[in-house]
């Protein structure tokens, strides 16, 4: 698919017809309605209707931001190289509302609120058996491919089945000692959504 | 005359704005002292690099106010469960105070409900932050169950449980 080039005379036109001209390489606003309509644009009048517009586009925005995509910043180190410390990004809430989380989605997880969450990778879903050996990650006696995984691994786990509405997470950053990840299962009722991207 | 009603609900609406903000700061509400306790809590749990014997010792002091008589410490994955009394909240936050050089105690989400008179039942994120005296940095986040009694007209701590988020 490619980008339609539009000749500089088309687009001169086009702004002509907004009144807008240029002279000696200066904009000239044209007529006096044109220059009204720019102004109030950029500087517009504080009435009734103009206060009732920002308040709606106010709450809309503190509803939708608070809701259904909230913001993130990502502290720490557990899902790198996916994930760098200090990224920023959204998650939405509406990913998994007809649908259950599949093995390999990143998710958001809560824990007594949306103000500090933890973000990590579904690796086994509700009653599959999970293990790991020699840093080699098993689910129902089968190794799985994890492309994500990009640092050496030694973890040693017995293996244990996913309880009934759990799903089994963990971070694709696994340099670290098994001990200081925090990993397992979690409730489903406790994702909140997706990382957008 | 438009102009006098116009004024005097002006009047009216500034009276009332004044009159809210004053009865917020002088008769806070419930949930308000609970959530106060919780950022003391976290103020005197907190060390600064640099910090002073005597602000320690006045923190550490401080710390044991904020408890009942005996407080219960539930934590399924950890050793720490047990009935502490006062001093012993004091002994051990002074304990583990001293192995960082510096800490941070955060709280966030904090979901009050009052089940009955006299008691709170909190649910909320707990993060810990710091570096040890030997250089390893900790970064721990739990969700917490609290439970707190009002106890001569003031709301102290009397039960922490750890909730298992994640269950390896």
């Amino acid at each position: 698919m490619g980008v339609k080039k539009r000749s500089p005379t088309i687009l001169l036109q086009r702004l002509e017809a907004y009144g807008i001209r240029w002279k000696k390489g200066k904009m000239m606003l044209g007529d006096l309605r044109t220059k009204r309509r720019i102004r109030q644009f950029f500087l517009p009048s504080l009435t009734f209707r103009f206060l009732i517009r920002v308040i709606l586009v106010a709450v809309s925005a503190f509803l939708f931001f608070s809701y259904v995509f909230l913001p993130l910043r990502i502290k720490g180190n557990s899902m790198e190289p996916t994930y760098r410390n200090g990224g920023i990004n959204f998650c939405w809430r509406l990913h998994y509302l007809i649908s259950k989380p599949k093995r390999y989605d990143v998710v958001v997880v809560r824990f007594a609120g949306s103000k500090v969450m933890l973000l990590k990778r579904v690796v086994a879903l509700e009653g599959e058996q999970v293990e790991f050996r020699d840093g080699k990650l098993l689910v129902d006696g089968k190794a799985i491919d994890e492309p994500y995984v990009r640092y050496p691994c030694n973890w040693n786990l017995s293996p244990r089945q996913v309880e009934r509405d759990c799903v089994y997470i963990v971070g694709d950053n696994r340099s670290m000692p098994i001990e200081n990840h925090y990993f397992g299962q979690a409730s489903m009722k406790r994702i909140m959504g997706v990382p957008l991207w | 005359m438009v102009k006098t009603k116009t004024i005097l609900i002006a009047v009216l609406v500034l009276l009332m704005v004044v009159v809210g903000i004053l009865a917020t700061l002088f008769f806070p509400s419930e949930e308000k002292k609970v959530k106060k306790q919780f950022a003391l809590l976290s103020e005197w749990v907190s060390k600064d690099p640099g910090e002073s014997t005597l602000t320690m010792a006045r923190k550490i002091k401080s710390i044991g106010t904020l408890f009942a008589e005996s407080c219960d410490l539930i934590d399924p994955v950890h050793s720490l469960s047990g009935t502490y009394t006062r001093e012993e909240i004091s002994s051990l936050a002074l304990r583990s105070r001293a192995q960082f050089f510096d800490l941070s105690l955060k709280f966030y989400d904090l979901n009050i409900s009052f089940p009955e008179k006299g008691v709170a039942k909190v649910n909320l994120t707990g993060k810990l932050k710091g570096k040890s005296t030997l250089g390893e940095y900790v970064d721990e986040t739990r969700e917490l169950d609290c439970l707190l009694k009002k106890i001569e007209k003031k709301w102290r701590f009397s039960q922490f449980e750890v909730i298992e988020v994640l269950k390896k």
